[in-house]
């Protein structure tokens, strides 16, 4: 993909993505909405859609698409606040809706806090061509010079005169004009008034009132309900089975086997137990007997795990990053702090489970579910039922919970496939224990890391060797190493900087070396993928160093961030990576959360910095252990540089909302495996955060005029290394290990 | 099978169930009343939280066969008429939901909360709500939108 090289690893892996699922075009700026151009023509329609994504009718209301899925991050109300800020829509007139799968569009999902960065353009361009025709319209109707109105609020005004015309008046008279020959002028930040303000969520009366928005409450007519039973050891298929008792239960229609595909991101092997109803389904899986084949990974464990990283760690692995002399720095260093850090698989816990329905139909089929990919999900389904995907029609429900566990469409191949199978319409509908149990998880891996300090307490060398699962070899891709070093230290040379989406450090001998882990567990992308563990190991490290060399830990960053001079970047991404923004985060965060000020004993205070999606954030915790041991977070001070702030209060949500994410991560996060097997089932074994723990939060916004970046990821990596560097500063004791509990009551 | 009566949001029903049907299910699948989430099954994390006779329940480990036909069960769909519950108007006005499948679990237990107390303090919402997870991270905007509920009835 040419002009890809600029763009952080992350982000080109969606845009691949995306771009593998449709020929490769983005976003087209001017697009007619399907039909519309014959409803104009045979009358039956006065309203103005100049794209897909809009519409004015005659009576004013302004319709906008929202292009992407919403699964919480806001980007229903935010993508659409973009067009109506440029075409001046009254925002009290504007209708939201979700938009199903266009494929005129290039290019549909939600993932790598990608939507605003990727539309902010191309929305903002939309509006403002829509707005420009609008004006043209009145000024014919006025028989005035364009430059003589303008719009406002959803009224096109001449200036001159005072009249007025409203955009419903005005849309057929826009309809018929032809596209202006010249781009519409975009506004500057300071003419912006719905963009920086606080705009509730679209679908928020829905929400409160139980409407049915998700995919679970979706019904197709004749509908039929199939809940899937699978290996408890992962992947394995299907040797025996015995439908029988199944079939037995009142309700259930049929029992359908479901094979693997090549690529295990698109399909597991299961057996599909078909209902009247979901209940029906559940009972009637739970009476099946199925017994599975072996997959070699019976006897995997945590432990055993464990003992392959430490096996691998004992030899050099792939060198990814090697710049200067390491040994000879380690050597002659004045001191070496050597480390090793742990993190374990983690599963998405969304509070929606996996579910969708599918009506396949011949060589068709109709999807309708919380996607986070629908284009891709085109593929998946096509794939699965050996129709072309052309032929996949999606309509997107509004997700519950995304956190990366959705851009995997695999439940909506298996919704394909038992539907095409029974002949109906079908909704797969897992259960909390397959949604834990047979999750794709976030990579699990153990870091080696030797640091040497100089006697002025400067880091003069870095090792860092990280056995660890592969997601890239999951799902079938190379390198093994290309999804797992996100967020870690980079080399400063120019054309390393972005290559791992890391935070490029004044560290003259800098080694990063990575041995893959092999194993049977499936794993994916979870709520910024790497970044989520190697943000906890870095800041940790950073923080034993600064104690050993008898430093703060901000002036050790300072050092090692370096200036924006320093990294000299020439790629394509208009917002390149600036240690000035980074620094920025972590001294405005200092300074909100009395860095430095005593506490008393037993309290403690951390603080970690983070770069990630084009955004910043540094977070101090403050924590309290006492006598007993007993860990209380109390107050978690949040400051982020996101670039230009588009919905003000989904923003913050989305601070607060990484940041409990992070904490209940950190503090309980864990999926064991025993037996090859995932060894809990539900949140009484796989806790979330409560509201009890959720400590006080403050959340400071960097007034910025940069292009927005992603926010739905960033808040969360910071958190772990600052409550953890705050449990060192209360304890004197060092949590090396995630999750936290278990190390403390 | 068997034939059970059940009065949900003021109106009488009746459903044909298996005895050991889970409430959540006859209300999702049989009368399409699909505000009442189902998340883990276990009474684990509040999102089927409904009211019968006016106590906060799970309707996921509820059977059909436990309820008297007298009870009354309400549903998010019937805790007011047109959305006008100062619970449902503060959480709009708080913008609290973020993926939003929780919220309607989280608001039925704030109601009961805010029958039995009126004015809550933190400790007390925290006390009623923990039982209610999110994983969007909401809680804190749920603490305010209780509040301002509670503001708005004094």
């Amino acid at each position: 993909m040419s002009g890809a090289r600029g763009l952080s690893p992350n982000r080109r892996e969606f845009l691949q993505v995306s771009a593998a699922a449709t020929g490769g075009v983005l976003v087209a700026l001017y697009l007619p909405a399907p039909g519309a151009a014959g409803a104009a023509a045979a009358g039956a329609d006065a309203s103005f859609s100049p794209h897909a994504l809009l519409r004015i009718d005659p009576d004013g209301t302004v319709t906008i698409l929202a292009k992407n899925p919403e699964m919480g991050q806001g980007v229903k109300t935010a993508l659409p606040m973009l067009i109506a800020e440029e075409l001046e829509a009254d925002w009290s007139r504007v209708r939201v809706e979700q938009a199903g799968l266009i494929p005129e569009l290039g290019g549909q999902g939600s993932g790598g806090s990608d939507n605003i960065r990727s539309e902010w353009d191309s929305h903002r361009r939309l509006g403002a061509s829509a707005r420009q025709l609008l004006i043209a319209a009145a000024a014919q109707r006025w028989n005035a010079p364009a430059a003589e109105c303008h719009a406002q609020r959803g009224e096109v005004i001449h200036r001159p005169s005072g009249r007025k015309l409203g955009f419903g008046a005005l849309a057929a008279a826009a309809a018929a004009l032809p596209p202006a020959a010249e781009e519409a002028p975009l506004k500057s930040p300071s003419e912006f008034s719905l963009i920086g303000t606080r705009v509730p969520g679209v679908d928020n009366e829905a929400i409160v009132t139980g409407r049915p928005l998700f995919g679970l409450d979706q019904k197709l007519p004749g509908m039929l309900y199939a809940a899937i039973e699978k290996s408890p050891v992962f992947g394995a298929g299907i040797e025996r089975m015995d439908d029988a008792a199944a079939l037995a239960v009142k309700g259930v229609r049929k029992v359908v086997a479901i094979d693997r595909l090549p690529n295990p991101t698109f399909r597991m092997p299961g057996v599909a137990v078909v209902a009247d109803s979901t209940w029906a389904a559940l009972k009637g899986r739970k009476a099946l007997k199925v017994s599975w084949g072996q997959t070699g990974f019976e006897d995997e464990s945590s432990d055993s795990l464990r003992r392959q990283c430490e096996e691998l760690a004992a030899r050099p692995g792939k060198r990814i990053v090697d710049q200067g002399d390491v040994d000879a720095a380690l050597a002659g260093a004045a001191q070496v702090v050597e480390a090793t850090y742990e993190v374990p698989f983690l599963a998405h816990a969304a509070l929606e489970p996996i579910n969708c329905i599918a009506d396949a139909r011949g060589d068709r089929c109709t999807i309708r579910g919380p996607l986070q990919m629908p284009t891709w999900g085109a593929t998946v389904v096509a794939e699965s039922i050996g129709i072309p995907k052309e032929n996949v029609s999606i309509r997107i429900a509004r997700i519950g919970g995304g956190f990366g566990r959705r851009l995997l469409s695999d439940y909506a191949a298996e919704a394909a496939f038992v539907s095409k199978a029974v002949g109906a319409p079908v909704q797969v509908v897992w259960s909390r224990e397959d949604d834990l149990q047979h999750d794709y998880y976030r990579p699990a891996g153990r870091h080696f890391v030797r640091a040497g300090l100089d006697q002025d307490g400067r880091v003069v060398a870095w090792h860092h060797r990280l056995a660890g699962v592969s997601r890239n070899t999951f799902r079938l891709r190379e390198p093994p190493e290309g999804t797992e070093l996100y967020g870690l230290f980079g080399a400063a040379e120019p054309e390393r900087l972005f290559q791992h989406d890391s935070i490029p450090v004044r560290i003259a001998n800098l080694r990063v070396e990575f041995h893959e882990v092999k194993t049977g567990v499936p794993t994916g992308a979870w709520r910024a993928p790497a970044h989520n563990a190697n943000a906890f190991v870095l800041d940790s490290m950073l923080d034993e160093l600064a104690l050993a060399g008898q430093r703060d830990p901000l002036e050790l960053r300072r050092e090692l961030y370096g200036r924006s001079s320093d990294f000299n970047y020439t790629g394509a991404d208009p917002t390149p990576y600036d240690p000035a923004r980074l620094l920025g985060v972590m001294d405005r965060v200092a300074e909100k959360s009395g860095w430095g000020r005593p506490l008393p004993e037993g309290r403690g205070r951390g603080i970690a910095v983070h770069y990630t999606f084009g955004a910043y954030a540094a977070h101090v915790a403050e924590v309290t252990v006492d006598r007993q041991g007993k860990l209380t977070v109390d107050r978690i001070v949040v400051a982020v540089d996101c670039g230009i702030v588009v919905n003000r209060s989904g923003t913050e949500a989305q601070i607060e909302g990484g940041t409990l994410d992070g904490l209940g991560a950190a503090l309980y996060g864990e999926m064991p495996i025993e037996r090859g097997r995932a060894a809990k089932s539900n949140y009484h074994e796989y806790p979330l955060l409560r509201m009890r723990e959720a400590p006080r939060l403050e959340i400071h916004l960097v007034d910025s005029a940069q292009r927005p970046t992603g926010l739905g990821e960033i808040a969360l990596p910071p958190v772990a290394p600052a409550v953890a560097n705050a449990i060192f500063a209360a304890t004197r004791r060092r949590i090396r290990r995630l999750p936290i509990r278990g190390q403390f009551t | 099978m068997a034939t059970f009566q059940l009065q949900v949001n003021g109106k009488a029903h009746r459903v044909e169930a298996d005895p050991d049907t889970p409430l959540l299910w006859v209300l999702r699948d049989a009368l399409g009343l699909t505000g009442t989430k189902y998340g883990c099954g276990m009474a684990l994390c509040g999102a089927c939280t409904v009211h019968i006779d006016e106590r906060a329940a799970r309707a996921c480990v509820t059977r059909i066969d436990s309820l008297k036909p007298e009870s009354r069960v309400t549903t998010i769909e019937g805790l007011s008429l047109d959305g006008q519950h100062p619970l449902q108007q503060a959480w709009i006005a708080e913008d609290v939901p973020q993926c939003g499948y929780c919220q309607a679990g989280q608001i039925m237990s704030a109601a009961v909360l805010l029958a039995e107390k009126p004015h809550p303090t933190d400790a007390e919402i925290d006390a009623a709500m923990s039982g209610n997870l999110c994983r969007c991270g909401t809680y804190v905007r749920i603490r305010r939108a209780i509040h301002r509920a509670a503001g708005a009835r004094s």
